[in-house]
Protein backbone atom coordinates (compact mmCIF):
# COMPACT_ATOMS: atom_id res chain seq x y z
CA UNK A 1 0.00 0.00 0.00
CA UNK A 2 2.62 2.57 1.14
CA UNK A 3 6.24 1.91 0.16
CA UNK A 4 9.01 4.16 1.47
CA UNK A 5 12.37 3.51 -0.19
CA UNK A 6 15.66 5.21 0.73
CA UNK A 7 14.00 8.43 1.85
CA UNK A 8 15.84 11.36 3.43
CA UNK A 9 13.73 14.06 5.08
CA UNK A 10 15.01 17.60 5.75
CA UNK A 11 13.46 20.74 7.07
CA UNK A 12 14.89 24.20 6.36
CA UNK A 13 18.10 22.63 5.02
CA UNK A 14 18.64 20.48 8.12
CA UNK A 15 18.66 16.70 7.59
CA UNK A 16 16.22 15.16 10.07
CA UNK A 17 15.88 11.55 9.00
CA UNK A 18 18.05 9.55 6.61
CA UNK A 19 17.75 6.24 4.79
CA UNK A 20 14.15 5.44 5.70
CA UNK A 21 12.90 2.13 4.33
CA UNK A 22 9.57 0.72 5.34
CA UNK A 23 6.22 -0.36 4.01
CA UNK A 24 2.72 -0.12 5.38
CA UNK A 25 0.12 -2.66 4.39
CA UNK A 26 -3.61 -2.50 3.85
CA UNK A 27 -5.69 -2.89 7.02
CA UNK A 28 -2.69 -2.03 9.16
CA UNK A 29 -2.49 0.62 11.88
CA UNK A 30 1.03 1.88 12.47
CA UNK A 31 2.19 4.23 15.22
CA UNK A 32 5.15 6.55 14.63
CA UNK A 33 7.02 7.26 17.87
CA UNK A 34 10.10 9.23 18.79
CA UNK A 35 11.32 12.22 20.78
CA UNK A 36 10.21 15.80 20.09
CA UNK A 37 11.94 17.32 17.10
CA UNK A 38 13.03 13.99 15.61
CA UNK A 39 10.90 14.61 12.52
CA UNK A 40 7.72 12.61 13.10
CA UNK A 41 5.40 15.32 11.80
CA UNK A 42 7.72 16.11 8.90
CA UNK A 43 7.81 12.42 7.95
CA UNK A 44 4.02 12.27 8.09
CA UNK A 45 3.78 15.35 5.85
CA UNK A 46 6.26 13.77 3.46
CA UNK A 47 4.05 10.65 3.33
CA UNK A 48 1.16 12.98 2.45
CA UNK A 49 3.28 14.65 -0.29
CA UNK A 50 2.92 17.93 1.56
CA UNK A 51 6.64 18.11 2.25
CA UNK A 52 9.31 17.29 -0.36
CA UNK A 53 11.78 14.48 0.29
CA UNK A 54 15.50 15.00 -0.34
CA UNK A 55 16.11 11.53 -1.70
CA UNK A 56 14.27 8.29 -2.34
CA UNK A 57 10.64 7.68 -3.20
CA UNK A 58 7.30 7.35 -1.47
CA UNK A 59 4.75 5.32 -3.39
CA UNK A 60 1.11 4.80 -2.59
CA UNK A 61 -0.61 2.09 -4.64
CA UNK A 62 2.35 2.12 -7.04
CA UNK A 63 2.08 5.84 -7.76
CA UNK A 64 4.94 8.12 -6.70
CA UNK A 65 3.18 10.65 -4.45
CA UNK A 66 5.46 13.47 -5.63
CA UNK A 67 4.20 13.06 -9.19
CA UNK A 68 0.49 13.26 -8.31
CA UNK A 69 -1.57 16.44 -8.65
CA UNK A 70 -2.80 17.86 -5.37
CA UNK A 71 -6.32 16.59 -5.98
CA UNK A 72 -5.20 13.12 -7.08
CA UNK A 73 -3.01 12.89 -4.00
CA UNK A 74 -5.92 13.98 -1.77
CA UNK A 75 -8.05 11.19 -3.25
CA UNK A 76 -5.44 8.65 -2.09
CA UNK A 77 -4.15 10.12 1.16
CA UNK A 78 -6.04 11.91 3.93
CA UNK A 79 -3.94 13.90 6.39
CA UNK A 80 -5.38 14.94 9.76
CA UNK A 81 -3.22 17.72 11.18
CA UNK A 82 -2.63 18.45 14.85
CA UNK A 83 -3.12 22.19 14.22
CA UNK A 84 -5.61 23.87 16.48
CA UNK A 85 -9.13 23.98 15.16
CA UNK A 86 -9.73 27.61 14.26
CA UNK A 87 -12.88 28.42 16.13
CA UNK A 88 -15.31 29.24 13.44
CA UNK A 89 -18.96 29.45 12.69
CA UNK A 90 -18.84 26.56 10.23
CA UNK A 91 -21.32 23.77 10.89
CA UNK A 92 -20.01 20.27 11.50
CA UNK A 93 -21.55 19.06 8.25
CA UNK A 94 -19.88 21.89 6.29
CA UNK A 95 -16.52 21.04 7.85
CA UNK A 96 -16.78 17.37 6.93
CA UNK A 97 -17.96 18.32 3.43
CA UNK A 98 -14.58 20.02 2.87
CA UNK A 99 -13.24 16.47 2.50
CA UNK A 100 -15.12 16.25 -0.81
CA UNK A 101 -12.97 19.03 -2.34
CA UNK A 102 -10.60 16.71 -4.27
CA UNK A 103 -13.56 14.93 -5.87
CA UNK A 104 -14.65 18.06 -7.75
CA UNK A 105 -13.38 20.38 -10.44
CA UNK A 106 -13.52 24.03 -9.45
CA UNK A 107 -16.59 24.75 -11.54
CA UNK A 108 -18.53 21.84 -10.02
CA UNK A 109 -20.22 23.77 -7.27
CA UNK A 110 -23.08 21.63 -6.16
CA UNK A 111 -22.81 18.62 -3.88
CA UNK A 112 -23.67 15.32 -5.57
CA UNK A 113 -25.59 12.48 -3.89
CA UNK A 114 -22.20 10.71 -3.60
CA UNK A 115 -20.87 13.71 -1.65
CA UNK A 116 -23.81 13.73 0.72
CA UNK A 117 -23.51 9.96 1.27
CA UNK A 118 -19.78 10.23 1.96
CA UNK A 119 -20.32 13.03 4.49
CA UNK A 120 -23.13 11.22 6.32
CA UNK A 121 -21.16 7.96 6.31
CA UNK A 122 -18.05 9.70 7.68
CA UNK A 123 -20.09 11.33 10.45
CA UNK A 124 -21.66 8.00 11.32
CA UNK A 125 -18.27 6.26 11.38
CA UNK A 126 -16.94 8.68 13.99
CA UNK A 127 -20.35 8.49 15.74
CA UNK A 128 -20.98 12.21 15.39
CA UNK A 129 -24.04 12.07 13.13
CA UNK A 130 -26.18 13.65 15.83
CA UNK A 131 -23.86 16.69 15.80
CA UNK A 132 -24.12 17.47 12.07
CA UNK A 133 -25.89 20.80 12.51
CA UNK A 134 -23.85 22.02 15.49
CA UNK A 135 -21.23 24.72 15.00
CA UNK A 136 -17.63 23.57 15.18
CA UNK A 137 -16.86 26.18 17.84
CA UNK A 138 -19.36 24.60 20.24
CA UNK A 139 -17.63 21.19 20.36
CA UNK A 140 -15.10 19.83 22.88
CA UNK A 141 -11.53 19.00 21.77
CA UNK A 142 -12.33 15.30 21.52
CA UNK A 143 -15.45 15.96 19.47
CA UNK A 144 -13.52 18.32 17.18
CA UNK A 145 -10.86 15.66 16.67
CA UNK A 146 -13.59 13.23 15.61
CA UNK A 147 -14.93 15.81 13.15
CA UNK A 148 -11.50 16.32 11.58
CA UNK A 149 -11.08 12.56 11.30
CA UNK A 150 -14.50 12.50 9.61
CA UNK A 151 -13.25 15.19 7.21
CA UNK A 152 -10.42 12.82 6.30
CA UNK A 153 -12.84 9.89 5.95
CA UNK A 154 -15.06 11.92 3.62
CA UNK A 155 -12.09 12.07 1.25
CA UNK A 156 -12.61 8.30 0.82
CA UNK A 157 -8.90 7.52 0.64
CA UNK A 158 -7.19 4.17 1.18
CA UNK A 159 -4.59 5.90 3.39
CA UNK A 160 -5.30 7.88 6.58
CA UNK A 161 -2.44 9.80 8.24
CA UNK A 162 -2.91 11.47 11.62
CA UNK A 163 -0.58 13.79 13.49
CA UNK A 164 -0.96 13.39 17.26
CA UNK A 165 -4.66 12.54 17.15
CA UNK A 166 -4.78 12.09 20.93
CA UNK A 167 -2.92 15.14 22.25
CA UNK A 168 -4.91 17.29 24.66
CA UNK A 169 -7.47 14.53 25.07
CA UNK A 170 -8.35 12.83 28.32
CA UNK A 171 -7.59 9.14 28.70
CA UNK A 172 -11.08 7.90 27.86
CA UNK A 173 -11.51 10.10 24.77
CA UNK A 174 -7.99 9.22 23.60
CA UNK A 175 -8.83 5.55 23.98
CA UNK A 176 -12.04 5.98 21.98
CA UNK A 177 -10.22 7.79 19.16
CA UNK A 178 -7.56 5.07 18.94
CA UNK A 179 -10.17 2.32 19.06
CA UNK A 180 -11.92 4.09 16.19
CA UNK A 181 -8.68 4.24 14.17
CA UNK A 182 -8.14 0.55 14.90
CA UNK A 183 -11.61 -0.23 13.54
CA UNK A 184 -10.93 1.86 10.44
CA UNK A 185 -7.77 -0.13 9.80
CA UNK A 186 -9.72 -3.36 10.19
CA UNK A 187 -12.13 -2.11 7.53
CA UNK A 188 -9.23 -1.92 5.07
CA UNK A 189 -7.53 1.45 5.47
CA UNK A 190 -3.83 1.92 6.02
CA UNK A 191 -3.68 4.10 9.14
CA UNK A 192 -0.48 5.86 10.25
CA UNK A 193 -0.53 8.04 13.35
CA UNK A 194 2.12 9.99 15.16
CA UNK A 195 1.73 9.38 18.90
CA UNK A 196 3.55 10.54 22.01
CA UNK A 197 2.20 8.06 24.50
CA UNK A 198 4.17 4.82 24.14
CA UNK A 199 1.53 2.79 25.95
CA UNK A 200 -1.27 4.05 23.71
CA UNK A 201 0.83 2.86 20.78
CA UNK A 202 1.45 -0.52 22.44
CA UNK A 203 -2.26 -0.99 23.10
CA UNK A 204 -3.66 0.03 19.71
CA UNK A 205 -1.06 -0.21 16.93
CA UNK A 206 -0.30 -3.31 14.89
CA UNK A 207 3.20 -2.04 14.37
CA UNK A 208 5.43 0.67 15.78
CA UNK A 209 8.03 2.73 13.92
CA UNK A 210 10.45 4.17 16.46
CA UNK A 211 12.44 7.16 15.22
CA UNK A 212 15.57 8.45 16.94
CA UNK A 213 19.08 9.60 16.22
CA UNK A 214 18.12 10.71 12.68
CA UNK A 215 16.91 7.32 11.49
CA UNK A 216 14.41 4.52 11.93
CA UNK A 217 15.66 2.83 15.13
CA UNK A 218 13.20 -0.03 15.24
CA UNK A 219 10.12 -1.34 13.51
CA UNK A 220 7.84 -4.12 14.67
CA UNK A 221 5.22 -4.94 17.27
CA UNK A 222 5.45 -3.48 20.77
CA UNK A 223 7.11 -6.64 22.15
CA UNK A 224 10.02 -6.34 19.76
CA UNK A 225 10.40 -2.52 19.74
CA UNK A 226 9.96 -1.78 23.43
CA UNK A 227 13.33 -3.01 24.66
CA UNK A 228 14.94 -0.83 27.34
CA UNK A 229 18.16 -0.31 25.34
CA UNK A 230 16.30 0.72 22.16
CA UNK A 231 13.98 3.08 24.03
CA UNK A 232 16.90 4.67 25.88
CA UNK A 233 18.68 5.18 22.56
CA UNK A 234 15.60 6.98 21.24
CA UNK A 235 14.64 9.11 24.20
CA UNK A 236 17.93 9.40 26.13
CA UNK A 237 16.18 8.27 29.28
CA UNK A 238 16.45 4.92 31.08
CA UNK A 239 13.23 2.96 30.62
CA UNK A 240 11.75 -0.16 32.11
CA UNK A 241 9.10 -2.44 30.70
CA UNK A 242 6.29 -4.19 32.52
CA UNK A 243 4.18 -7.03 31.26
CA UNK A 244 0.45 -6.59 31.93
CA UNK A 245 -2.61 -8.54 30.92
CA UNK A 246 -3.01 -6.09 28.01
CA UNK A 247 0.58 -6.59 26.82
CA UNK A 248 3.89 -4.82 27.32
CA UNK A 249 3.93 -1.33 28.87
CA UNK A 250 6.79 1.16 29.32
CA UNK A 251 7.75 3.63 32.04
CA UNK A 252 10.74 5.90 32.73
CA UNK A 253 13.09 4.11 35.08
CA UNK A 254 13.80 7.15 37.22
CA UNK A 255 12.34 7.60 40.67
CA UNK A 256 11.87 11.36 40.13
CA UNK B 1 -30.94 26.62 0.23
CA UNK B 2 -32.03 27.34 -3.34
CA UNK B 3 -35.25 28.71 -1.87
CA UNK B 4 -33.40 31.10 0.41
CA UNK B 5 -31.21 32.31 -2.44
CA UNK B 6 -34.31 32.82 -4.57
CA UNK B 7 -35.87 34.81 -1.73
CA UNK B 8 -32.81 37.08 -1.53
CA UNK B 9 -32.93 37.54 -5.30
CA UNK B 10 -36.60 38.48 -5.01
CA UNK B 11 -35.69 41.04 -2.33
CA UNK B 12 -33.13 42.55 -4.71
CA UNK B 13 -35.72 42.72 -7.50
CA UNK B 14 -38.22 44.31 -5.14
CA UNK B 15 -35.59 46.87 -4.12
CA UNK B 16 -34.96 47.61 -7.80
CA UNK B 17 -38.69 48.22 -8.24
CA UNK B 18 -38.66 50.72 -5.39
CA UNK B 19 -35.54 52.33 -6.83
CA UNK B 20 -37.35 52.89 -10.12
CA UNK B 21 -40.49 54.26 -8.48
CA UNK B 22 -39.07 56.87 -6.13
CA UNK B 23 -37.50 60.13 -7.17
CA UNK B 24 -38.11 63.80 -7.82
CA UNK B 25 -40.91 63.16 -10.32
CA UNK B 26 -43.93 61.13 -9.17
CA UNK B 27 -44.35 58.12 -11.44
CA UNK B 28 -46.93 55.38 -11.03
CA UNK B 29 -46.14 51.66 -11.21
CA UNK B 30 -48.00 51.55 -14.54
CA UNK B 31 -45.96 54.39 -16.04
CA UNK B 32 -42.66 52.78 -14.99
CA UNK B 33 -43.75 49.36 -16.27
CA UNK B 34 -44.89 50.87 -19.56
CA UNK B 35 -41.61 52.75 -20.00
CA UNK B 36 -39.60 49.59 -19.23
CA UNK B 37 -41.50 47.45 -21.73
CA UNK B 38 -41.62 50.13 -24.46
CA UNK B 39 -38.02 51.25 -24.54
CA UNK B 40 -38.18 52.94 -27.95
CA UNK B 41 -41.28 55.05 -27.43
CA UNK B 42 -39.44 58.04 -26.00
CA UNK B 43 -41.06 60.83 -24.00
CA UNK B 44 -40.23 62.32 -20.61
CA UNK B 45 -41.23 59.23 -18.59
CA UNK B 46 -39.03 56.98 -20.70
CA UNK B 47 -36.13 59.40 -20.29
CA UNK B 48 -36.52 59.47 -16.52
CA UNK B 49 -36.76 55.69 -16.28
CA UNK B 50 -34.12 54.74 -18.85
CA UNK B 51 -31.58 57.57 -18.47
CA UNK B 52 -31.90 58.58 -14.83
CA UNK B 53 -33.32 55.89 -12.59
CA UNK B 54 -32.44 52.57 -14.22
CA UNK B 55 -28.71 53.34 -14.57
CA UNK B 56 -28.60 54.37 -10.92
CA UNK B 57 -30.43 51.27 -9.81
CA UNK B 58 -28.07 49.11 -11.86
CA UNK B 59 -24.98 50.94 -10.63
CA UNK B 60 -26.16 50.70 -7.01
CA UNK B 61 -26.81 46.97 -7.51
CA UNK B 62 -23.35 46.41 -8.99
CA UNK B 63 -21.62 48.47 -6.28
CA UNK B 64 -23.48 46.62 -3.51
CA UNK B 65 -22.83 43.21 -5.03
CA UNK B 66 -19.13 43.95 -5.60
CA UNK B 67 -18.52 45.23 -2.09
CA UNK B 68 -20.44 42.43 -0.38
CA UNK B 69 -18.74 39.66 -2.38
CA UNK B 70 -15.30 41.24 -1.86
CA UNK B 71 -16.03 41.49 1.87
CA UNK B 72 -17.09 37.85 2.08
CA UNK B 73 -13.97 36.73 0.19
CA UNK B 74 -11.59 38.62 2.47
CA UNK B 75 -13.42 37.77 5.69
CA UNK B 76 -13.18 34.12 4.70
CA UNK B 77 -9.55 34.15 3.66
CA UNK B 78 -8.35 36.23 6.62
CA UNK B 79 -10.62 34.25 9.00
CA UNK B 80 -11.54 37.60 10.44
CA UNK B 81 -15.16 38.72 10.63
CA UNK B 82 -14.38 42.44 11.00
CA UNK B 83 -12.46 42.81 7.76
CA UNK B 84 -13.97 44.92 4.99
CA UNK B 85 -13.04 45.13 1.28
CA UNK B 86 -11.00 48.29 1.89
CA UNK B 87 -8.56 46.43 4.17
CA UNK B 88 -6.20 46.10 1.20
CA UNK B 89 -5.95 49.89 0.95
CA UNK B 90 -8.11 50.23 -2.15
CA UNK B 91 -10.20 53.10 -0.84
CA UNK B 92 -7.38 55.01 0.84
CA UNK B 93 -5.15 54.76 -2.23
CA UNK B 94 -7.95 55.80 -4.57
CA UNK B 95 -9.03 58.72 -2.40
CA UNK B 96 -5.52 60.11 -1.99
CA UNK B 97 -4.73 59.89 -5.68
CA UNK B 98 -7.97 61.59 -6.67
CA UNK B 99 -7.64 64.39 -4.14
CA UNK B 100 -4.05 65.09 -5.14
CA UNK B 101 -5.00 65.03 -8.83
CA UNK B 102 -7.94 67.40 -8.37
CA UNK B 103 -5.78 69.80 -6.34
CA UNK B 104 -3.12 69.62 -9.03
CA UNK B 105 -5.75 70.88 -11.44
CA UNK B 106 -6.73 67.67 -13.19
CA UNK B 107 -10.39 67.53 -14.21
CA UNK B 108 -12.62 65.76 -11.66
CA UNK B 109 -14.02 63.79 -14.60
CA UNK B 110 -10.96 61.58 -14.41
CA UNK B 111 -11.77 60.60 -10.80
CA UNK B 112 -13.37 57.20 -11.51
CA UNK B 113 -10.58 55.80 -13.67
CA UNK B 114 -7.87 57.33 -11.53
CA UNK B 115 -9.53 55.93 -8.41
CA UNK B 116 -9.69 52.50 -10.00
CA UNK B 117 -6.03 52.46 -10.99
CA UNK B 118 -4.71 53.97 -7.75
CA UNK B 119 -6.90 51.68 -5.62
CA UNK B 120 -5.72 48.60 -7.45
CA UNK B 121 -2.09 49.76 -7.30
CA UNK B 122 -2.36 50.20 -3.54
CA UNK B 123 -3.81 46.70 -3.18
CA UNK B 124 -0.93 45.28 -5.24
CA UNK B 125 1.57 47.11 -3.03
CA UNK B 126 -0.11 45.82 0.15
CA UNK B 127 -0.13 42.30 -1.28
CA UNK B 128 3.58 42.59 -2.11
CA UNK B 129 4.30 43.62 1.48
CA UNK B 130 2.23 40.69 2.78
CA UNK B 131 3.87 38.10 0.55
CA UNK B 132 5.59 35.20 2.25
CA UNK B 133 6.97 32.30 0.24
CA UNK B 134 4.62 31.76 -2.65
CA UNK B 135 1.55 32.71 -0.63
CA UNK B 136 0.25 35.48 1.60
CA UNK B 137 0.62 35.89 5.34
CA UNK B 138 -2.79 36.98 6.57
CA UNK B 139 -1.50 38.91 9.57
CA UNK B 140 0.99 40.80 7.44
CA UNK B 141 -1.79 41.59 4.97
CA UNK B 142 -3.96 43.13 7.68
CA UNK B 143 -1.03 45.07 9.18
CA UNK B 144 0.19 46.35 5.81
CA UNK B 145 -3.34 47.32 4.75
CA UNK B 146 -4.10 49.19 7.95
CA UNK B 147 -0.71 50.95 8.00
CA UNK B 148 -0.90 52.12 4.40
CA UNK B 149 -4.51 53.22 4.84
CA UNK B 150 -3.48 55.29 7.87
CA UNK B 151 -0.64 56.87 5.92
CA UNK B 152 -2.92 57.76 3.02
CA UNK B 153 -5.53 59.17 5.40
CA UNK B 154 -2.88 61.52 6.75
CA UNK B 155 -2.07 62.67 3.21
CA UNK B 156 -5.76 63.09 2.58
CA UNK B 157 -6.34 65.23 5.67
CA UNK B 158 -3.39 67.41 4.78
CA UNK B 159 -4.59 67.84 1.21
CA UNK B 160 -8.14 68.64 2.29
CA UNK B 161 -6.93 71.15 4.86
CA UNK B 162 -4.87 72.93 2.21
CA UNK B 163 -7.72 72.76 -0.29
CA UNK B 164 -10.41 74.13 1.99
CA UNK B 165 -10.52 77.61 0.48
CA UNK B 166 -10.93 76.26 -3.02
CA UNK B 167 -14.35 75.46 -4.41
CA UNK B 168 -13.52 71.90 -5.38
CA UNK B 169 -13.16 70.79 -1.78
CA UNK B 170 -16.89 70.18 -1.65
CA UNK B 171 -16.85 67.88 -4.67
CA UNK B 172 -13.95 65.91 -3.21
CA UNK B 173 -15.70 65.54 0.11
CA UNK B 174 -18.89 64.35 -1.51
CA UNK B 175 -16.93 61.79 -3.55
CA UNK B 176 -15.25 60.54 -0.40
CA UNK B 177 -18.62 60.08 1.25
CA UNK B 178 -19.79 57.92 -1.64
CA UNK B 179 -22.30 58.98 -4.26
CA UNK B 180 -23.78 57.75 -7.50
CA UNK B 181 -25.04 61.17 -8.57
CA UNK B 182 -24.50 61.85 -12.25
CA UNK B 183 -23.36 58.32 -13.09
CA UNK B 184 -24.52 57.00 -16.45
CA UNK B 185 -24.65 53.82 -18.48
CA UNK B 186 -21.19 54.54 -19.89
CA UNK B 187 -19.66 54.51 -16.38
CA UNK B 188 -21.29 51.15 -15.76
CA UNK B 189 -20.11 49.83 -19.11
CA UNK B 190 -16.53 50.88 -18.35
CA UNK B 191 -16.57 49.00 -15.04
CA UNK B 192 -18.24 45.85 -16.39
CA UNK B 193 -15.13 43.92 -17.53
CA UNK B 194 -13.46 44.34 -14.14
CA UNK B 195 -16.63 43.41 -12.26
CA UNK B 196 -17.05 40.34 -14.46
CA UNK B 197 -13.44 39.29 -13.97
CA UNK B 198 -13.71 39.77 -10.20
CA UNK B 199 -16.94 37.79 -10.00
CA UNK B 200 -15.56 34.91 -12.08
CA UNK B 201 -12.49 34.84 -9.82
CA UNK B 202 -14.72 34.81 -6.75
CA UNK B 203 -16.81 31.96 -8.14
CA UNK B 204 -13.72 29.93 -8.97
CA UNK B 205 -12.37 30.01 -5.39
CA UNK B 206 -15.62 29.42 -3.50
CA UNK B 207 -14.94 25.71 -2.75
CA UNK B 208 -11.34 26.50 -1.76
CA UNK B 209 -12.57 29.32 0.47
CA UNK B 210 -14.49 26.78 2.57
CA UNK B 211 -11.37 24.68 3.01
CA UNK B 212 -9.20 27.71 3.91
CA UNK B 213 -11.51 28.50 6.79
CA UNK B 214 -10.39 25.41 8.72
CA UNK B 215 -6.72 26.32 8.29
CA UNK B 216 -4.10 26.35 5.56
CA UNK B 217 -2.74 22.88 6.41
CA UNK B 218 -6.17 21.26 6.24
CA UNK B 219 -6.85 23.10 2.98
CA UNK B 220 -3.60 21.77 1.49
CA UNK B 221 -4.41 18.29 2.76
CA UNK B 222 -7.64 18.16 0.73
CA UNK B 223 -5.79 19.32 -2.38
CA UNK B 224 -6.21 23.12 -2.34
CA UNK B 225 -3.34 25.10 -3.91
CA UNK B 226 -3.35 27.54 -0.99
CA UNK B 227 -1.03 30.16 -2.51
CA UNK B 228 -2.98 30.28 -5.77
CA UNK B 229 -6.32 30.48 -3.95
CA UNK B 230 -4.99 33.38 -1.84
CA UNK B 231 -3.85 35.33 -4.90
CA UNK B 232 -7.16 34.75 -6.69
CA UNK B 233 -9.10 35.87 -3.61
CA UNK B 234 -6.94 38.96 -3.17
CA UNK B 235 -7.00 39.81 -6.87
CA UNK B 236 -10.76 39.34 -7.23
CA UNK B 237 -11.65 41.26 -4.09
CA UNK B 238 -9.34 44.13 -5.05
CA UNK B 239 -10.82 44.30 -8.56
CA UNK B 240 -14.36 44.31 -7.17
CA UNK B 241 -13.56 46.95 -4.55
CA UNK B 242 -11.71 49.15 -7.05
CA UNK B 243 -14.59 48.88 -9.55
CA UNK B 244 -17.05 49.94 -6.88
CA UNK B 245 -14.82 52.88 -5.90
CA UNK B 246 -14.71 53.95 -9.54
CA UNK B 247 -18.52 53.77 -9.75
CA UNK B 248 -19.58 55.31 -6.46
CA UNK B 249 -16.62 56.61 -4.48
CA UNK B 250 -16.14 55.21 -1.02
CA UNK B 251 -19.23 53.38 0.17
CA UNK B 252 -18.54 51.99 3.59
CA UNK B 253 -20.08 49.21 5.69
CA UNK B 254 -21.72 47.27 2.85
CA UNK B 255 -18.70 45.02 2.53
CA UNK B 256 -18.54 44.57 6.28
CA UNK B 257 -22.20 44.01 7.19
CA UNK B 258 -23.78 42.27 4.23
CA UNK B 259 -21.65 39.08 4.55
CA UNK B 260 -22.80 38.82 8.18
CA UNK B 261 -26.44 39.20 7.22
CA UNK B 262 -26.09 36.77 4.30
CA UNK B 263 -24.41 34.19 6.56
CA UNK B 264 -27.45 34.31 8.81
CA UNK B 265 -29.70 33.53 5.88
CA UNK B 266 -27.77 30.85 3.96
CA UNK B 267 -25.08 29.69 6.43
CA UNK B 268 -21.34 29.91 6.01
CA UNK B 269 -20.73 27.57 3.05
CA UNK B 270 -19.08 29.93 0.52
CA UNK B 271 -20.96 28.46 -2.42
CA UNK B 272 -24.41 29.76 -1.46
CA UNK B 273 -22.85 32.61 0.55
CA UNK B 274 -21.24 34.47 -2.38
CA UNK B 275 -24.43 34.75 -4.49
CA UNK B 276 -26.39 35.55 -1.33
CA UNK B 277 -23.96 38.42 -0.63
CA UNK B 278 -24.33 39.68 -4.19
CA UNK B 279 -28.16 39.77 -3.93
CA UNK B 280 -28.27 41.23 -0.42
CA UNK B 281 -25.57 43.81 -1.19
CA UNK B 282 -27.39 44.87 -4.35
CA UNK B 283 -30.69 45.19 -2.47
CA UNK B 284 -29.13 47.22 0.34
CA UNK B 285 -27.35 49.66 -1.97
CA UNK B 286 -30.38 50.15 -4.25
CA UNK B 287 -32.57 50.96 -1.24
CA UNK B 288 -29.93 53.18 0.36
CA UNK B 289 -29.49 55.09 -2.90
CA UNK B 290 -33.26 55.48 -3.25
CA UNK B 291 -33.43 56.97 0.24
CA UNK B 292 -30.29 59.07 -0.33
CA UNK B 293 -31.77 60.82 -3.36
CA UNK B 294 -35.25 61.40 -1.94
CA UNK B 295 -34.86 62.14 1.76
CA UNK B 296 -33.53 65.69 1.27
CA UNK B 297 -34.86 66.20 -2.31
CA UNK B 298 -34.05 68.06 -4.46
CA UNK B 299 -30.64 67.60 -2.82
CA UNK B 300 -28.91 64.28 -2.20
CA UNK B 301 -27.40 62.67 0.86
CA UNK B 302 -24.10 60.87 0.22
CA UNK B 303 -24.91 57.14 0.22
CA UNK B 304 -21.81 56.40 2.29
CA UNK B 305 -23.07 58.68 5.05
CA UNK B 306 -26.53 57.17 4.93
CA UNK B 307 -25.17 53.62 5.08
CA UNK B 308 -23.03 54.52 8.06
CA UNK B 309 -26.10 55.88 9.85
CA UNK B 310 -28.03 52.67 9.20
CA UNK B 311 -25.11 50.30 9.02
CA UNK B 312 -23.23 50.98 12.22
CA UNK B 313 -26.13 50.43 14.63
CA UNK B 314 -27.27 47.42 12.60
CA UNK B 315 -23.78 45.93 12.69
CA UNK B 316 -23.33 46.55 16.39
CA UNK B 317 -26.67 44.92 17.07
CA UNK B 318 -26.05 41.92 14.81
CA UNK B 319 -22.50 41.21 15.77
CA UNK B 320 -22.32 42.09 19.45
CA UNK B 321 -25.66 40.45 20.09
CA UNK B 322 -24.52 37.23 18.49
CA UNK B 323 -21.22 37.29 20.36
CA UNK B 324 -23.09 37.63 23.62
CA UNK B 325 -25.41 34.77 22.71
CA UNK B 326 -22.45 32.55 21.79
Amino acid sequence: MIAVRGVDVSIAGRLLLAGLDFGIAESEIVAVLGPNGVGKTTLLRALAAMHPVERGSIRVDDADVASLTAAARARRIAFVTADDALTDALSVRDVVAIGRYPHHEWWEWSATPADRDAVERALAEVRMDAYADRLLGTLSSGERQRIFIALGLAQETPVLLLDEPTSHLDVRVAHEILALLHDLARQGKSVVCVLHDLNEAAAHADRILLLGDGRLLASGDAESVFRPDVLEAAYGLPMETVRTAGGIRVFPATSR
Amino acid sequence: MALRLAALFAVALFAAGIGLLVGGTQLSVGQVAHALTHAHEGGPVATIVWQLRLPRVCIAAVVGACLAVAGALLQGMLRNPIVDPYITGVSAGAATAIVLAVIAGVSPAIAPSLGFVAGLATAVFVAALARRGSGIDVNRLILAGISLSALFSAFLSLALARAQSENYAASIVSWLAGSMAGRTWSDLLAATPYVALGMIGAASVAPALNALRVGDVRARAVGVDVARAQWVILGSSSLLAAASVALAGIVGFVGLIVPHVARRVVGSDARPLLPACAFAGAALCILADAVARTIVAPGELPIGVLLAFIGVPAFLYLYLNRERAA
